[in-house]
């Protein structure tokens, strides 16, 4: 594989690899950041997986460049996967699609010519890869869309965006797990928690997961805990 | 109970400690003092040694009252300060009585200041860090901004205040100030011209400065990507939207992004312009990450001296 290690500002290296994204590439970086956090246990204070990339930060105090970004060429060229490294099943989410949480659920319908249980059954029947997480605490980027329903990101993002939206961006989807800001078109709603720093972990999916999702009635939707 | 009464918060206070780390991949930023050097200095003159927490403030405009004895020191961008509406040297540490109305006030520069009270202010740890994250609603007080009336709790009394000020106050600022910063990232992608103005032209911090980032205006920068896929960020990542105005993200910087970055800004020429009010002039100087590691290396060795 291709791939090329460089800075991150002081006491960060980051590995690039220069190809396109895919659930074996992740789990290769996974794999990495697990023998980095062993190899450098005390001297790395933290460490983020992307798409293509796995980026790793020091304590300045205890960090050699040199070697350290020769130990992280030497791993992106000698890392195999085993197996049976993607064996653990589906994170089952339950959504709530319809137009009252899901304001472009009609839109993105009409706009692919698709009926709105059509647009729910492409959105479902696809099983998505989490290949990064960030933007908020439990947010989760899901791939890959069924390119049916690739919808391009609003031009003006909404400034609040309730928690638990379901939502598609390019051939991306994700759950919103806060109230916040976003710029992604909004289909239905999950009642369920996606980050809740009471449990170990607080996030409910973590990069290298797959995750499903299962249409639900209004009814189960409030049952489940939902709130509009 | 010990505690500090907020009276009067201002516009933007904050429990801050030194900030957390380990939670970049679960989109947690790290947070913690804008202005690091600040934050330090106040805790060792308050013989305080496990990162206690102080009371950040933005623009300070604070009236507080703590409950018991105690001493107090302010740090960071300079103030005026009042104790029970008697002008008192801003910058030493002082003796407080219980009931005393502490006032501090912004002077002209800078933007951080911060109130330290024995024993550190102790609101329940996050991920073992007491640092307010508000966009993401964690640490602090419940993970927000400090309001009017808010009472926050305070740690149990150390009698080992006013040692001496180990002077890691940042330089007063200069007419132009340098952002050394480390090329890297997606700097081969974007155009040479950009680069080239990158590195000749002045840029001026705009008011859009918080504690995620300051957007600086000047030529406009053209990155000639796309799309990219989102990636880690870091502390001091220019990271340049497709508008062309370079943004520097700071402590409380979203922990992926999917704008190019030609590069890093050091960490110690960030928290100089956390404390640049909008108006300043900067210009950014090409580093060596060699460079840069030195740089920081030393600081960080210069100030465990100096702390000890």
């Amino acid at each position: 594989m291709t791939c090329s290690v460089g800075p991150a500002g002081e006491a960060a290296v980051r590995l690039v690899f220069k190809e396109d994204p895919t659930p074996d590439l992740t789990r290769v970086l996974l794999v990495i950041q697990d023998k980095a956090q062993r190899q450098f246990h005390g001297a790395l204070t933290d460490s983020v997986v992307g798409y293509t990339t796995l980026t790793l930060f020091f304590e300045p105090l205890h960090f050699q460049r040199d070697r350290t970004e020769a130990w992280l060429f030497d791993q992106a060229n000698v890392t195999q996967l085993s197996t049976l490294s993607d064996s653990a099943p589906a994170i089952r989410l339950p959504v709530f699609y319809h137009p009252s949480v899901g304001p472009d659920l009609e839109w993105l319908a009409d706009d692919k010519n698709l009926s709105v249980d059509q647009v729910i059954a492409l959105h479902c029947e696809a099983t998505y890869f989490a290949y990064a997480t960030g933007f908020a605490p439990g947010f989760c980027y899901l791939g890959t869309v069924p390119a049916q329903l690739m919808a391009p990101r609003l031009a003006t993002p909404r400034s609040r965006v309730p928690a638990g939206s379901v939502a598609i961006a390019d051939l991306q989807t994700a759950v919103y797990p806060c109230e916040s800001p976003g710029g992604w078109r909004l289909i239905g709603r999950c009642p369920q928690p996606l980050f809740n720093l009471n449990s170990t972990p607080a996030n409910l999916l973590s990069v290298g997961d797959t995750v499903c999702f299962d249409p639900i009635s209004e009814t189960d939707f409030y049952a489940m805990g939902g709130a509009i | 109970m010990r505690a500090l009464i907020i009276q009067q918060a201002g516009i933007a206070s904050s429990v801050q400690d030194g900030g957390r780390a380990g939670t970049l991949q679960l989109g947690i930023p790290p947070s913690g003092a804008m202005d690091p050097y600040a934050l330090m200095s106040g805790q060792h003159q308050l013989g305080h040694l496990q990162d206690e927490a102080a009371l950040e403030m933005a623009y300070a405009d604070l009236i507080a009252m703590p409950t018991h004895d105690c001493h107090i020191v302010v740090t960071g961008a300079p103030v005026t300060l009042l104790i029970d509406g008697q002008n008192v040297n801003p910058t030493a540490a002082h003796a407080v009585k219980g009931g005393q109305t502490l006032s501090i006030k912004a002077t002209t520069t800078g933007i951080y200041s911060y109130l330290h009270i024995t024993g550190g202010i102790t609101t329940e740890p996050v991920f073992e860090s007491r640092s307010t994250s508000p966009r993401e609603s964690i640490g602090g007080l419940e993970g927000r901004y400090l309001r009017n009336g808010d009472t926050l709790p305070v740690g149990p009394f150390q009698n080992k205040a006013s040692k001496h000020n180990p002077l890691l106050d940042l330089p007063a600022s200069e007419s132009t100030l340098s952002l050394r910063f480390v090329p890297g990232f997606q700097y081969d992608d974007f155009l040479p011209s950009s680069m080239t103005a990158l590195l000749e032209a002045d840029f001026c911090v705009t008011p859009s400065a918080n504690r995620m980032g300051v957007k600086l205006s000047g030529p406009v920068l053209d990155s000639g990507i796309e799309s990219l896929l989102s990636e880690a960020t870091c502390y001091g990542a220019i990271q340049v939207p497709p508008d062309g105005a370079p943004i520097i993200l700071l402590n409380d910087r979203q922990t992926v992004g999917g704008y190019p970055k030609p590069g890093a800004v050091i960490s110690s020429d960030c928290a100089r312009l956390a404390q640049a009010r909008p108006g300043q002039r900067v210009r950014f100087v090409s580093c060596s990450v060699e460079e840069a590691d030195r740089i920081q290396w030393l600081e960080h060795h210069f100030v465990e001296t100096r702390l000890q």
